[in-house]
């Protein structure tokens, strides 16, 4: 039985959805009337172009929602519909000014009021008129929100760049120079390069020689204690102080390499993330507007 | 007999108080936004089914990181009135110039005369003015869309015909 009651109140309520659609616009919107139809097929509008002068200016009325209360039943008697709904648009600036009002025909008043102060967009009118009817019919569609939206301007923590200053500092990470080269620097990315890989190379044959200085040491001093030859004692003697030397040498020199290729590795990503891709606009001086130029 | 009066119309006032007022609803974009209305912080938006009486009221919305937008609003008697607001997000910017002895000015505004300068500036279209020993010297609109470096160069004169 509930059922039944709450099937016969819909039924009236969609049996009542009958509108008059008074449309103010200052620019022509030619497939209005056409998307309200398309778009809200379980309501029934008619459409009047000739009640124009009635809503001028609603907020210049002490009392708007019951001043029209005669016109509105006069309309609603006339048209067979229980609603009237006042769409106006006004263009300002690159803005769309739009006002909605559904008016109540049983009653004679204001039910329902919407405001919008918006920039425009592609077909900004219409999507916003389907956007207000759409709320009072509660059948919004996502693709009219979504347009919507496709103005706003964005949020600086959803704005993805294909290029970023850590993307720069990784990439130098991972190979020298190859973070210079990703923001486009060549010459930066080649001097860096060129740097780690000459440090490079020589920390590696710092490390080789310091390596074979240690092993001839260690084979000298075996031959040294092994042999009772006055000269090949001398000559051990000499050449196992000379690998030694050189090996001190070349494990101070190894250490600094290894430090310089490290720090300059890290250098070279800093740098990278410093210098890295990061959106810029150039303004060149255009001049002085026509008119704000003083005549002599 | 005057106490039955007097309670009539009380009880009369408070139930014209209750009826005539507006039913609010508050739409945002972006979402989840403080909304004050006359300075009383009526939660975070959407929101739906607020009550308003009819009259002058003053809406003010803020979020961390968009401008802050106050609305003046006449509310007419309605059964509903409907809001939407967009706010537009501020963007850390950096304005850099190599010329010498040139002083900017934003919207007429804020005025700098340094070679690099951190600006956080709404989204949206600015107005520049350049000035350069007191005579200004460029005006033009520039698009503020994301966060970024703006650098400013002045116009050099043809070589060729001197």
């Amino acid at each position: 039985m509930y059922l039944i009651f709450f099937s016969n109140l819909v039924f009236a309520f969609d049996q009542e959805a009958t509108y008059l659609v008074l449309n103010h616009f200052d620019e022509s919107l030619p497939n209005i009337d056409q998307s309200l139809i398309d778009n809200f097929n379980n309501a029934s509008f008619n459409f009047d172009e000739s009640v124009n002068l009635l809503f001028d200016d609603i907020d210049s009325d002490n009392n708007p929602a019951s001043k029209y209360m005669d016109q509105i039943k006069e309309l609603g008697a006339i048209h067979h519909v229980n609603y009237i709904l006042l769409n106006k648009i006004k263009h300002i600036d690159n803005r769309i000014i739009m006002e909605g009002l559904l008016f109540n025909t049983r009653s004679g008043g204001l039910v329902h009021r919407r405001k919008i102060n918006v920039k425009n967009y592609n077909n900004g009118s219409v999507n916003e008129i389907s956007l207000w009817v759409g709320e009072i019919r509660n059948k919004i569609q996502k693709q009219w929100e979504k347009a919507r939206e496709s103005i706003m301007f964005q949020n600086p923590e959803e704005i993805s760049y294909d290029k970023t200053p850590m993307g720069a500092a990784l990439r130098s990470l991972a190979i020298p120079g190859w973070g210079q080269a990703y923001s486009g620097n060549s010459l930066s990315a080649g001097l860096w390069a060129a740097l780690e890989l000459s440090l490079s190379v020589a920390f590696i044959s710092s490390y080789t020689n310091y390596d074979t200085s240690a092993k001839s040491y260690l084979q000298n001093l075996k031959s040294y204690n092994t042999t009772d030859d006055e000269k090949e004692v001398s000559a051990y003697r000499a050449s196992a102080e000379k690998d030694w030397d050189d090996h001190v040498m070349y494990s101070k020199l190894a250490i600094a390499l290894a430090g310089s290729t490290i720090t300059g590795w890290v250098s070279n990503s800093v740098h990278a993330w410093v210098f890295g891709p990061r959106p810029y606009t150039n303004i060149y001086q255009k001049g002085l507007p026509q008119t704000a130029v003083p005549k002599g | 007999m005057f106490k039955t009066i007097n309670l009539i119309s009380i009880v009369t006032f408070c139930s014209g108080i209750i009826f005539s007022q507006v039913k609010l609803d508050v739409n945002t974009i972006p979402t989840k936004v403080d909304i004050h209305l006359d300075g009383v912080n009526i939660g975070s938006s959407p929101i739906r089914n607020e009550r308003i009486s009819p009259g002058l009221h003053r809406f003010e919305i803020k979020k961390k990181g968009y401008a802050p937008l106050s609305y003046d609003l006449l509310v007419n008697p309605a059964q509903a009135v409907e809001l939407d607001f967009f706010l537009n997000p501020i963007y850390e910017c950096k304005f850099k110039t190599d010329e010498k002895g040139l002083v900017f000015e934003l919207n007429g505004e804020h005025r700098w005369d340094v070679d690099l300068v951190r600006l956080r500036l709404e989204a949206g279209d600015h107005l520049l003015r350049v000035f350069k020993i007191g005579e200004i010297i460029d005006e033009q609109i520039i698009n503020v869309d994301q966060p970024k470096k703006y650098n400013y160069f002045l116009k050099k004169p043809l070589s060729a015909g001197n």
